[in-house]
């Protein structure tokens, strides 16, 4: 694995490790649109965004 | 709604996908890369509209709104958590591409048989896809002969929905193999989530605006607004769903066999932002779609009703209803015809091509396009036994696929793999998992496919220790 991707994979899976993590401790009692819902929605569009750049190379090499 | 309604719009969609089947036909069809890789020259934006009807099936509409009538948030947490591991391909998609390239794979079992150097891994992988995948399809039958029963009131019978949906399936594989099942999905990708936008949108509206909406939510439904809530996505029943789903992109053939078609690395960029946009926007639409049905309709028996309830609702005129019900088959359709072409490709490459003595190119092809039908056969056999809660079959059948995830991942990343790791960790964790998932136990709370996972990946790396790994092709899949 290149270093450049190593990096980029530990950011993912740290984004991962919180979409698991904080819905079922600090949000677990908030029942508003901006608890859960909300943290999954942003989590899952920083992981797009983090595509974007990963990918952003492809086909230049 | 009134069955003339609907099986007028039925008509409608059949002509409209058949000419555009008809018209993907290119080229002579008569090898292998051509029938089901199209030739890899597939470009970036259909490739992303492909994937994503492939991917997103009547799953989402009918179960994942269903999982979340029944569990709230929780439901979008696990699909967005599939979501999120797609960014495997970010990774592997290249290596794939590059290898798959090089050494002319069509299938990604047979691309695993020549890296561990062993016919039998190829044949081993063909197979227990085989196993999980004709399920999966059943799954998809089921939801299209739920649906037309739901939204006709019984008037169109379960067993019509299916028998239309297989011989769909079966027609748009066979026109053209790849190309017109890519073209047909492209079609379908887009009808399904501009209609069901649109039907979330008029929903919302209908029920007071975004804040009138979560209003009622956070007064009405306060528990499904948080995990576990109501106690359906306890974190471990969280786990046991989520993982296998993570792993999809990887453990289902018929999505990992699409990293083969882009025509170049640019195309696979394409696809692979194209579809991560797709699922985003068509998750939350299915996500508000089961809270819409709950606000509803809250008493509902059965959860899997949830969808065509919602359709027949005084807040959907009919015609946008009926146009969404298309929509949904059409996305049971263009992920069963997608794993019809997979499976048949698996068989004939790696089970028949690998142990019929001088089995052509040409041969394997006729044997795939012979076991396209046999496949859909079994599927709509399997479909005709009802199984209860779409959601749960589906992701048992992706339980059983992750079992060949650690040696996918280790067929890049770890030169000590061997041919007796894959093989053990493949059959001894697929067999667990099929025995967890017959009997309906849950081995210390964990669910069968957190077993398969732990087994699988301590039998690859524990077997694959002890046996002699293959040197040179190691090294040219890690330097990829």
């Amino acid at each position: 694995m290149k270093i450049n991707e190593f990096k980029w994979a530990l950011c993912i899976l740290f984004i991962i490790f919180i979409a698991y993590i904080l819905p079922y401790t600090l949000l677990t009692n908030v029942a508003k649109w901006y608890g859960s819902f909300l943290l999954w929605v942003v989590l899952a569009f920083t992981i797009i965004i983090i595509n974007y750049f990963l990918t952003k190379d492809w086909g230049k090499e | 709604m009134s069955t003339t309604l609907v099986w007028s719009a039925i008509s409608v969609y059949i002509v409209i996908a058949l000419v555009i089947a008809l018209l993907s036909r290119k080229g002579k069809q008569n090898n292998m890369d051509s029938y089901f890789l199209g030739d890899r020259k597939m470009n970036g934006f259909v490739s992303a509209l492909s994937y994503s009807a492939t991917t997103y099936s009547a799953f989402m509409l009918v179960g994942l709104a269903g999982l979340t009538y029944n569990g709230g948030v929780g439901a979008l947490g696990f699909e967005l958590i599939y979501l999120m591991g797609v960014t495997l391909v970010a990774f592997f998609g290249p290596r794939y591409w590059k290898v798959g390239k090089k050494f002319g794979y069509v299938t990604p079992s047979e691309m695993l048989g020549d890296r561990y150097d062993n016919k039998i891994v190829a044949a081993v992988i063909a197979i227990s896809s085989c196993v999980f995948l004709i399920p999966y399809s059943a799954v998809q039958l089921s939801g299209v002969g739920y649906l037309l029963q739901g939204v006709t009131n019984n008037a169109i019978p379960f067993t019509t929905g299916l028998i239309l949906a297989t011989v769909l399936a079966l027609i748009f594989s066979y026109i053209a193999g790849i190309r017109s099942v890519a073209w047909t999905d492209s079609l379908q990708a887009l009808f399904m989530i501009v209609t069901s936008t649109i039907v979330v949108l008029v929903l919302i509206k209908g029920l007071g605006g975004f804040g009138g909406f979560f209003g009622t939510l956070e007064t009405d439904y306060p528990e499904y607004l948080t995990v576990p809530g109501n106690g359906f996505f306890s974190f471990l029943n969280f786990l046991g769903l989520t993982i296998p789903w993570f792993f999809f992109s990887l453990s289902n053939p018929q999505v990992s066999q699409r990293l083969y078609m882009p025509s170049s690395l640019k195309s696979l960029r394409n696809m692979l932002m194209g579809f991560l946009v797709f699922g985003f926007v068509y998750t939350i639409v299915a996500v508000v779609w089961g809270y819409s049905a709950l606000i509803m309709f809250p008493d509902l028996e059965n959860a899997d009703l949830a969808t065509p309830f919602v359709l027949q609702s005084d807040l959907v005129p009919p015609i946008l209803g009926v146009i969404v019900m298309v929509g949904i088959m059409a996305a049971a359709i263009s992920t069963i015809d997608s794993i019809l072409l997979t499976l048949s490709s698996l068989f004939a490459r790696d089970v028949y091509g690998n142990f019929k003595k001088e089995a052509s190119d040409y041969t394997q092809l006729r044997v795939g396009k012979f076991v396209i039908p046999v496949i859909a056969v079994l599927a709509f056999l399997f479909a005709q036994m009802e199984v209860n809660l779409i959601a749960v079959l589906s992701v048992s059948s992706s339980a059983g696929l992750l079992v060949s995830v650690p040696s996918i991942i280790g067929a890049f990343f770890w030169k000590r793999g061997t041919a007796a790791g894959v093989i053990s960790s493949v059959v001894v964790s697929g067999i667990v998992v099929i025995i967890i998932e017959f009997t309906q136990t849950k081995p210390l709370g964990l669910a069968s496919g957190l077993w398969g996972i732990l087994i699988s990946t301590l039998l690859y790396i524990s077997v694959s220790l002890i046996t002699k790994a293959p040197k040179e092709k190691a090294k040219e899949f890690l330097s990829i």
